[in-house]
């Protein structure tokens, strides 16, 4: 056998060396290739994060001077510190907060439940019922968005957060339908000997559910959480149509006033309103869902794999 | 009195999607009805609201008077007809990509989910302003050949066609923003397929791109369709998108027609519908279970 290995080797040493097709994935030039792609690729999608930090910190007169590329001459952190004033930034932060936080608690309780029930458990139609969670998901928010709106107005929701975390306890809001589908591919990849081992135990539905697969689904469950208050802060269609009120605003809205409210803050004078100052107020908008997905990546792309979102 | 065993299942079940049932109810299809009961009236808000039967006055408005609504449609499916297969492909290359046993994949996978995580709608339109978008235009035509692509894309292509071309590469950034989670769906896809599949053909002597198109192909149809309606619903409800303003405008700037505005908003959702049925009828043609034999 070591004889005949041997002979293998002698014949291919003959080729040179990067002409040699061992796996595809060893091929030097293959491997460059893919490495350039994945760069150039990378850059692409970097780019326009670059361009914000970098152009945040910039002088209007930087910003204009061709000579300027990517380095600003003197950093300006007074984009920073005027933006925060203007956009009244903590306490906005307050009011993004709230709304993703509650609506993703919300949104995973209930759509872990809703999705347990359509993958776990047989009952007369299920699968007509589940056509019409497929159904919500295509529905686009432009159809219902005027019956929804005086429904909230008679409801005296309009300038609460009520809008948006209510629906979010019965597995609706923000893209719910997408959720309750996770959690029901989640489940139906569980063994079945789960709950007739629980039923054997005398567990009720709801502690096996409770107690079994709950804590099972922490990757399922940890995808949810993070698509739903990220959707849920960047979103601003919905926040402009029930909120009215400045007080009410969350961050990404703020950004929508930003010109009217600096020049409240400066005094009247619109002189300090110029691109640099939008970036870095863009990059208060993005970057709490920044450092969540940072902080939470590494558990993120390892959740993603084992919830099996496709099957 | 004892129930069996099939009836207390189906009705813990039901306790299950109770919530999801009633929300269903409230926030979905009395909404959408009665937002198919708008389309007919005229809406006056005087108080309350009050409603004024007028027929299909409203459709033949958007079809016939209003200036904005058919070019604004049209704008939007031609643009979306160039988009999913752009989206489509580029997913499937890049999670094709970082599936591959090389370093730093993981690190590649965080840097392509991020658009996901910070994409807000009004964040994308300021860099959209500032011209963010444009950047793979400039450096691929002027930097490197010198040529001008949208004037090449007139001569070849109908005029129609080529004005969607043109747009969907001038913010060819923004696009490939957009395919977030299309690369995460199609790696989950990968990462499915039985690495038995790949060994038996490679016994057969089947070499990578054969590997590709027999194996891996055919396995991830599946996720082909689910990519391809989901891409179509997210351009469809985009933050770019122009009509979403139009609708809003229509409804809630100004004049305040909300009867009007909830005919656009359904005209709206039957070109969805439609085109999400058509991708879904022809996919028997195309989409192969494998799981699914016995």
């Amino acid at each position: 056998m070591a004889k005949v290995i041997e002979t293998i080797k002698m014949k291919t040493v003959d080729a040179p060396w990067f002409l040699i097709y061992r796996r595809k994935s060893e091929n030097i030039f293959v491997r460059l290739l893919m490495y350039t792609m994945l760069i150039n690729i990378a850059y692409i999608f970097l780019y326009p994060v670059f361009y914000m930090i970098s152009t945040s910190m910039m002088t209007i007169d930087d910003f204009v001077d061709p000579a300027v590329y990517w380095i600003p001459r003197t950093v300006n952190w007074a984009n920073f510190t005027m933006s925060l004033e203007a956009m009244r930034y903590w306490y906005s932060l307050g009011n993004s907060t709230y709304i993703a936080l509650l609506s993703a608690v919300g949104q995973l309780v209930s759509c872990a439940m809703a999705g347990y029930g359509f993958g776990r458990i047989k009952f007369p139609g299920r699968e007509f019922l589940f056509m019409l969670v497929i159904f919500t998901f295509i529905v686009p928010p432009q159809t219902i968005i005027v019956p929804l709106f005086i429904l909230y107005k008679n409801l005296g929701w309009i300038d609460t957060y009520n809008p948006f975390v209510v629906p979010s306890f019965f597995a609706h809001g923000l893209r719910g339908s997408l959720f309750i589908l996770i959690f029901r591919q989640f489940f139906r990849r569980q063994p079945w000997e789960l709950e007739d081992a629980a039923r054997v135990d005398g567990c009720g539905a709801l502690r096996t559910f409770a107690t079994i697969f709950l804590p099972l689904a922490k990757p399922a469950l940890l995808v949810v959480f993070l698509f739903s208050v990220v959707w849920h802060w960047n979103d601003f269609y919905e926040p402009t149509m029930y909120l009215m009120k400045p007080d009410k605003y969350t961050v990404p809205l703020r950004l929508s006033i930003l010109s009217t409210s600096l020049q409240e803050v400066m005094g009247g004078s619109n002189e300090f309103y110029n691109e640099p100052l939008v970036m870095a107020a863009c990059f208060l908008v993005v970057l709490p869902p920044l450092l969540l997905y940072i902080f939470a990546q590494r558990h993120f792309t390892e959740s993603v794999e084992r919830t099996g979102l496709v099957d | 009195m004892k129930l069996t065993l099939a009836h207390r299942r189906a009705l813990q079940g039901l306790m299950f999607i109770t919530p999801w049932l009633m929300g269903f109810a409230l926030f979905i299809a009395d909404p959408f009805i009665r937002s198919f009961q708008l389309t007919f009236h005229k809406v006056e808000m005087m108080d309350g609201f009050s409603l004024a039967w007028v027929g299909y006055a409203n459709y033949v408005e958007a079809f016939t008077i209003d200036i904005d609504f058919v070019p604004q449609l049209l704008r939007v499916l031609r643009n979306m007809v160039v988009e999913l297969p752009v989206i489509m492909v580029f997913a499937l290359v890049v999670a094709y990509l970082t599936n591959q046993k090389i370093r730093g994949r993981t690190l590649f996978r965080a840097v392509f989910f991020l658009p996901v995580v910070i994409a807000s709608g009004l964040v994308i339109q300021q860099l959209n302003s500032q011209g963010v978008g444009t950047i793979i235009d400039q450096s691929a035509t002027s930097g490197m050949t010198g040529i001008d692509l949208t004037d090449l894309l007139y001569q070849y292509l109908p005029e129609f066609m080529a004005t969607s071309v043109a747009q969907v590469i001038n913010r060819l950034q923004l696009v490939l923003w957009r395919s977030g989670i299309q690369i995460l769906l199609f790696l989950a896809g990968l990462q499915g397929i039985s690495t038995t599949l790949y060994e038996a053909a490679k016994v057969d002597g089947a070499t990578e791109w054969e590997l590709f198109w027999k194996v891996t192909l055919p396995n991830l149809s599946p996720v082909i369709l689910v990519n391809a309606i989901y891409t179509v619903v997210d351009s469809f409800t985009d933050a770019l998108n122009p009509m979403l303003n139009l609708i809003r405008n229509r409804a809630f700037s100004g004049q305040f027609r909300l009867g009007y505005a909830a005919a656009l908003g359904w005209v709206y959702f039957a070109v969805i519908f439609l085109i999400i049925l058509l991708i879904w009828g022809t996919s028997k043609k195309w989409v192969f279970y494998g799981g699914e034999r016995n």
